[in-house]
Order: structure tokens, then sequence, then C-alpha cells
């Protein structure tokens, strides 16, 4: 029995960090109509940037996620204006195409620069934890979860009552209207990818302070966040916490039970069974 | 129309130079053996991969200022053709067909890892070209009856088998094991080869698990170690696993009586990753840069790892001493043999036996080698060699603390 409460924490918390991560990847699509598959490249770069301010400037990598932030959301912003902008009304495969070759070029970049070395962002405090009972509460993953369902939140609070956020939604919903009503696409855009960018980033900040980085991570997160998107449904930033928290645990629950090698099998059946009976997510209204 | 007028003079002076070039090096020094090889330089391995590219390079321009390799009465220089496979094991088939069928090279020297030497050694095995690689220990590279791949790192199936020698002379001693491993070639392999180990020496198998290549997330298997309460854990995988298992056993609090792990700990940057976190680790190395392991080319292992930290920045491990020897056996098998006719030297190589930086090059009948491993452990900022052939050679920091309690 307790084992069984400790993975489920485990899983639980791992949930809140797969949250975090596709929040980005399920803004944009949700938004802009584009499946950014540089995502994990994104979220890559993000933990780097963190390192760095870690490793150099001595910044605590929590109290560093809003410089981490704000550092990607310049390139995020930079990217959509000089780049996507192109393609963003043309067909699915060619924006599948662009940030497919964006992911290769961040990646090769990332190798170039970085080097193929493993590293890790490691506080002190990195490998403590709370003892509660017969179950450990990893601090840094607590914190990740705390900061993660917090931005998630602060992400659906800021679309639902900001007026940037709105004009975020009205686009999304009906571009001549928006139009109408005085909004400026080609910026709008920019700011949204901007900002799907710098959650990424902060994603990779705290991504960084659980596990090793290297320039290659990106592919398999875009594909974790990718699912976690698709189960959540993309109608609703609180979505993903759905989506996170149900694969998360899945996955633990199945490593336990089933077998390790499984845990893969198992996110995108469900994945394969959640297109199959609701395609638009677990939250998402019914098609 | 301008900018291709440059383009005759240039073709005209590049014809000339190479007349010139080819004079000037004089007869005897006309022709290089070229030695090809596909190895990981991006990609998810690169970090490994740079270990043989360095190594071939660095036993290449040794033997080539050394004045090249003597066959009969003609002396011949090494080249080098190496392709960038990007960690991609159907690419790096691709290029090896393409350096025996178009680029013909002389020779194959190997890729890193397991799955890619088993699928590589198809093509020398089907083109006759013999492939010396010190990067795939699985034994299933040498089950198939192969006549041209030769291996010069240590089975597999007998990576754990010294770890397991010591854990028998542990006090007190761990009654109960886990057994990890990832699901590639080699791990599976490994684990192939501990299980009857582990049993013949009297421990109790309490987990035997097999993961995914790649996962990153091994709290679940954490947690039951600690709630079997689990002595020894035996992990066969990928530095990027086993960085994470570490991590993530410190934030659960789990600290087994000892822990030990096939990759990473005899190399640098995975120390520097982990920081004091590494320190107890458990690993195994088939090779330590000793003084005591003389090499015609180099002098010793000593100067090897020296002569290869001053040019690459960085430390040798086993996968380059076992690169360096690759070279090293190819040149002798041709000396051996007299000519660089494929086959002849393929039945030089069968008998090649001679000490190298690497250790004692001889291969068994199926193609690989067999050396011993010695145990190794993370002490503080020193990498301790444990345990050995003839026994112990120091003491094992065991068992393992708290980490609360470190």
């Amino acid at each position: 029995m307790d084992l069984l409460g400790q993975v489920l924490i485990n899983g639980i918390l791992l949930g809140g960090l797969y949250a975090m991560m596709a929040l980005g990847l399920a803004l944009v699509w949700g938004v802009l109509n584009i499946v950014n598959l540089a995502h994990g490249a994104f979220i890559m770069l993000g933990a780097y940037v963190s390192l760095y301010l870690f490793t150099y400037a001595h910044i605590d990598p929590f109290l560093g996620l809003p410089i981490t932030a704000a550092v990607m959301f310049a390139i995020g912003y930079g990217v959509q204006r000089g780049i996507l902008n192109l393609i963003v009304r043309a067909p699915m495969f060619n924006t599948l195409l662009i940030t497919f070759g964006l992911e290769v070029v961040l990646t090769y970049l990332a190798q170039l620069a970085f080097s193929a070395d493993f590293r890790t962002i490691n506080p002190t405090y990195a490998g403590d934890s709370i003892v509660l009972g017969p179950v450990v509460l990893p601090l840094a993953r607590l914190m990740a979860f705390g900061v993660a369902i917090a931005l998630t939140v602060g992400m659906w609070l800021f679309l639902l009552h900001t007026r940037l956020g709105r004009a975020i939604r009205a686009t999304a919903q009906n571009l001549v209207a928006a139009r109408l009503y005085g909004v400026e696409p080609r910026h709008l855009y920019a700011v949204t990818f901007g900002i799907g960018i710098a959650l990424a980033g902060a994603a990779g900040g705290l991504y960084g302070t659980v596990s090793q980085i290297n320039p290659y991570i990106g592919a398999g997160l875009t594909a974790k966040s990718f699912a976690i998107s698709i189960i959540g449904g993309l109608d609703n930033p609180l979505g993903v916490i759905v989506g996170g928290l149900f694969l998360g645990i899945l996955e633990s629950l199945t490593a336990l039970y089933i077998g390790p090698t499984y845990a893969d099998v198992a996110s995108f059946g469900v994945l394969v069974l959640v297109l199959i009976v609701r395609p638009t997510g677990l939250l998402g209204k019914a098609a | 129309m301008l900018k291709f007028s440059g383009l005759p003079a240039t073709l005209a002076a590049a014809a000339v130079a190479m007349t010139l070039g080819a004079m000037s090096s004089g007869p005897a020094l006309a022709k290089d053996i070229v030695l090809g090889a596909s190895v990981q330089l991006t990609g998810p391995v690169a970090n490994t991969g740079r270990y043989y590219r360095d190594a071939y390079q660095l036993a290449v321009d040794k033997i080539n200022e050394a004045g090249g390799v003597k066959i009969g009465d003609e002396t011949y220089k090494l080249a080098l053709k190496i392709y960038d496979n990007q960690s991609d094991v159907n690419l790096s088939v691709r290029q090896y067909t393409q350096l025996v069928s178009r680029d013909n090279v002389n020779f194959l020297l190997g890729p890193f890892a397991s799955n890619f030497a088993l699928a590589d050694s198809a093509v020398s095995e089907k083109y006759k070209i013999p492939m010396v690689q010190g990067g795939g220990a699985s034994d299933q590279i040498f089950a198939r009856n192969f006549k041209y791949i030769f291996g010069t790192l240590a089975p597999a199936s007998n990576y754990f088998g010294s770890t397991i020698e010591m854990m028998k002379e542990l006090d007190p001693p761990p009654k109960t094991v886990a057994l990890l491993y990832a699901d590639d070639a080699f791990d599976v392999s490994v684990a192939e080869g501990t299980r009857p180990k582990l049993k013949a020496a009297g421990f109790t198998i309490a987990m035997d698990e097999r993961y995914s290549t790649n996962a990153t997330d091994f709290n679940s298997l954490l947690s039951q170690i600690k709630s079997k309460n689990v002595d020894a854990v035996l992990v066969a995988g990928h530095e990027t696993e086993i960085l994470n298992f570490v991590r993530q056993a410190k934030s659960l609090a789990v600290a087994p009586k000892m822990y030990s792990f096939t990759v990473g700990v005899p190399s640098e940057d995975f120390r520097k990753a982990l920081g004091k976190d590494a320190d107890y680790a458990f690993g195994m190395t088939a090779w330590l840069p000793s003084a005591d392991l003389k090499d015609r080319w180099f002098g010793d292992a000593a100067q090897f790892a020296s002569a290869f930290k001053a040019k690459f920045g960085y430390d040798p491990d086993y996968h380059a001493a076992s690169g360096a020897a690759d070279v090293e056996a190819l040149v002798k098998a041709m000396e051996d043999a007299g000519t660089i006719d494929p086959a002849k030297v393929r039945d030089a190589l069968a008998k090649v036996d001679f000490e190298s930086l690497y250790g004692r090059i001889a291969f068994d009948n199926n193609g690989q080698i067999d050396l011993p491993q010695t145990v190794i452990q993370v002490q503080g900022d020193a990498l301790v060699p444990i345990y050995g052939v003839h026994g112990k050679v120091a003491p094992p920091k065991y068992p393992m603390p708290a980490w609360n309690a470190r």
C-alpha cells in the first residue's frame, strides 16, 4: 500500500512537469494552428539558458525562471515574425515541415554551442526530499509541480480575463471579426508564439533540475507534449493539467504493475484511444 | 559568367600541385592504406562516439610519425576516412557500404555501440573486408560465425563478473539484488550473462526488470527497490538513463547498500554532471591508464592517456583505448601477413597476439577478445580501482550511507 501511495505521488509530480511541458505547445497549436515540432528543442534551449544562468551567474534555477522565460520569449517572438509568419495560413503540412526543420537546426546548433556532453542543473537542494509518513516527496519535483500548476492556472486566467488574452482567443476563433475590432494579427501571433516559447523555456528550466539535459532531448519531449495536448484537449489550458496528470499517473502505474518497457506503450495507446473516442480531448467540447 | 573564369586556372594549379605532391613524396611513400569508419559524431551518443574518432586519429598519426607500416619492402602511410552516422544505425550501414564499395577503403574500423556493430558487421562480412571494432561488446555480434568481424571489448555477458566476485567478499554481504537493464543488444546480453552468475553466487534476485532505452523516469523502479529493501542494484543501461537514475534515487532518498552501473562511471563528464552525487557509485572498466601496459607505438598506456588529453583536451577512457588498439591490431596483422590482401590480413588477425596500451590483444575463435573487468568506485573526487583479476586492490566504500547522512 505504501508502495502504491509512493508511486501515485511520483505519477502526480511527474504529471505536473508534463503539463508544464505541454502548455506552450497547446497554446500555439490552439491559437495559431501550428503544431510546433520544434517545441521540445525550445524546452532544451530553455534548459541550457537556466543552466548557464545557474553555472555562471549563480542564479537559482527557480528564481531565474522569469529571466529564462524572457530570453525565450524574445527568441520565440523573433522566430514567429521572421520565419513562421510566412506560413501561418499555409496548409498544415508546410507548418509541420518548417517546424521540423527548425527542430533539426536548433538541435545541431545546440550541439555546436554546448557540445553533446550531458549536463544537470544541480542546486544544493536538488536532491532533498520531504518525508510524509510512508511517502517521500522530492523537493525539486514538488517545486516544479507548484510552478507548473501556478503557470497553467495563470495562463487560463490570462486568456479569460485580460485584454491581450481575449484578443488571442478572439483571433483563434474568428480572425476577420478580430481584425475588425482592431487586433493586429501579425503582432498578436508573434506575442502568442513568444508566450508559448517562454513557457517551453520555463519548462526546460524545471526539467533540468530533475533530469539530465543534452542537445537531443527535444524530439522525445515534443512527442510527449503532443500526446498530452491531444489527451487534454486544446480548448482550455486546464486540459493540459488533466492530460499531464493522466499520463504521469498512467506511466508510473504501468511501470509498477506491468513493467517499465510498457510505459510508453500505455501512454501512446491511450493517445490512440482518445483520438478514436474523444477526438477533442478529455476536457474538449463534444465534437 | 565572370565568376567561373577562375575555375580552369584553379584546376590546372591543382593538377600541378598533385603531380608535385606525388613526386616529392617519393615512390616508397606513394601509397596510403585507408582505414574507414562510420562513427557517431553528432546525435545522442556523440559524446561517446568522439572517443573513437579521436583515438583512431591519434593512433594513425602516431604510427605515421614513426614511419608508417612496413610491408615487405614497401612502407605505407595510414589514412583515415570517417563518416558521421548521426547516431543513426541505418545511416551507418549505408556509410559502411559506401566505404567498401565506392571509397574502396582497405580495412574497416568500428562504430560505437553494440547495436551499430551488430548491423555494420553484416557489411564487412558481405564484402569480405576485415572490421576491427572496439565499440560493440554484445555477445550477439560474435555468435553468428562471421569471419571478418573482430572485437576488442570484453564480452557484455561478463561485465558484472568481477563485481559479483567482489560482492561475495563484502561485509556484510548483500543478499538481495535488483537487476535492471535497457532493452538494447548490449544491455540484454549483460543481463543474460549476469543472471546465472548471480544465482551461482547464491544471491536472491529480488527484481529483474527490463526498461525502454531512453527512459527518463525511474521513480516506479526506485520506489520498488526501496519497498523491497534491495541490498545491491546492478544497472545495465546508457549514461543518460544512469544520470537520471542516480538523481532520482537521491530525490526519493533511495540508498541501497551498493549500486553499480555498466557505463558512465569511468567517464569524466558523467562524474562532472553528477558532482558529489556520483560518490559511492561502482562501475567497471577493462582498462586503466597504467604504465604497466607497454605499447610499441606509444610506450605505455599512461603516455597514451597524456598524449590523448594533450591533443583533445579530455581524458580517454576504455572506449578510446579500445579504439586505438583496433588500429594497432590491423597494423600488426598487415605486417604479419606481409600484404594488404583483405583475406590474408583477416587470417593474420585471427592469429595476432601482442601486448598493447589496452592490454593483450588475441582474438578467440569467435573474433572477440577476453579482458577481465576491474571494479571501480567513485570515492570523493577520485576514481579508485577496487577489485581486479587477482582480487581486492583497494577497500570499497561499503555500505553506501543514506543520502542525508553524507
